[in-house]
């Protein structure tokens, strides 16, 4: 089962991407991006009454939201956003707690991990070399589609030092651009539930659909 | 008066070719002076170090230009309705760019496309992101 766990739509504000042109771009291109599904991480908002299970029955893709936020060690992905979770974290505020978040969430259901660690300011790596590591975090995204040079060796150096496991996801703002990064798991997914159970203790891995 | 491209000859997911070109010191520095752009990040290596940059730029109004320039060599002068761009990197001159477009949606009301359009670096990173509305004949 392989599903891009990042990617931004219209509701971003810096996203022009219609829901369904990417779906129609993962249509075209199934044999170079064998993807099953999609997972919405519109920044800093969660709407809960966004519903995609037409586009779904249209298309034959998987399609679920989350959300990410920014903290005071960068971005970080939440997955299992439910009504606990909106209650304790504001996901509007650009300095929420990292390690609130990684823990609460965990507490309340769901899962949080950083995105793009390897990016400058916003990645979890350059806050390393000056803060201590996070308390609980599961998993990193070791393969981000938007990913400058060295940001990959980076996250790669930090995954092996501190045991992460890894994630994939295109950070797709562009149509174009959905499912060339993603990630492959083992057991099947259906819900935001299953998904949420095998980030924490299925086995899956970053996968790798760019050009070269 | 040159053609415009037909609406009816793209579907969506067509890719343009792919363009590269070096692009120069030179160039940027005529860009900038020409349109009252005087800082020295945009006419001078020192100048853009002092300023804490790895030497001189490229305006964001360029690259978008650039991008236009290119769109409009496809679907034809004038056609190009609206260009929004997010500048994720830094475009340093004195290298070779890559120009890049696919079209993600049509709307047949209006005969205009929709397309995703990026410029890249010689790595391949996306410096440049933006989608464009194109008018078609």
């Amino acid at each position: 089962m392989i599903l891009d766990l990042h990617l931004h739509s219209e509701l971003s504000d810096d996203s022009r991407a219609p829901v369904e042109a990417y779906l129609k771009v993962l249509q075209r291109k199934r044999a170079e991006r064998p993807l099953d599904g999609i997972v919405l991480t519109e920044h800093r908002q969660f709407d809960p009454a966004r519903d995609y299970r037409a586009l779904e029955d249209r298309y034959g893709f998987l399609i679920l939201n989350a959300a990410e936020v920014e903290t005071d060690y960068g971005h970080v992905l939440v997955y299992g956003v439910n009504p606990d979770i909106l209650a304790r974290f504001d996901f509007s505020d650009v300095r929420l707690s990292a390690q609130a978040l990684v823990t609460d969430v965990a507490r309340l259901g769901g899962i949080a991990l950083p995105c793009h660690p390897g990016r400058a300011t916003v990645g979890l790596c350059d806050h390393y070399q000056r803060k201590p590591p996070l308390e609980g975090v599961v998993a990193v995204e070791a393969l981000n589609g938007g990913s400058k040079k060295g940001e990959e060796a980076r996250v790669e150096e930090l995954v092996q030092r501190l045991g992460y496991k890894a994630y994939g996801g295109s950070d797709s703002h562009l149509v174009s651009f959905v499912g060339v990064c993603a990630t492959e798991f083992d057991a099947p997914i259906r819900s935001m539930d299953d998904l949420v159970a095998q980030l924490r203790d299925g086995r899956y891995r970053p996968v790798d659909f760019r050009a070269r | 008066m040159p053609e415009r491209l037909r609406f009816d000859d793209v579907e969506e997911g067509d890719e343009l070719s792919a363009r590269s070109f070096f692009l120069s010191k030179d160039q940027v520095r005529a860009y900038a002076r020409a349109g009252g752009q005087w800082s020295p990040r945009f006419t001078d290596d020192e100048g853009a170090r002092r300023e804490g940059l790895p030497g001189m730029i490229t305006p964001g109004n360029m690259s978008m230009g650039i991008l236009a320039s290119f769109l409009e060599a496809w679907a034809g002068p004038g056609t190009l309705r609206r260009l929004g761009t997010t500048f994720r990197g830094l475009v340093l001159p004195d290298r070779t760019i890559r120009l890049c477009a696919a079209v993600t949606q049509k709307d047949d009301a209006s005969r205009s496309v929709e397309l995703d359009v990026w410029l890249e670096g010689e790595e391949a990173e996306r410096l440049v992101i933006g989608t464009a509305t194109v008018a078609l004949a």
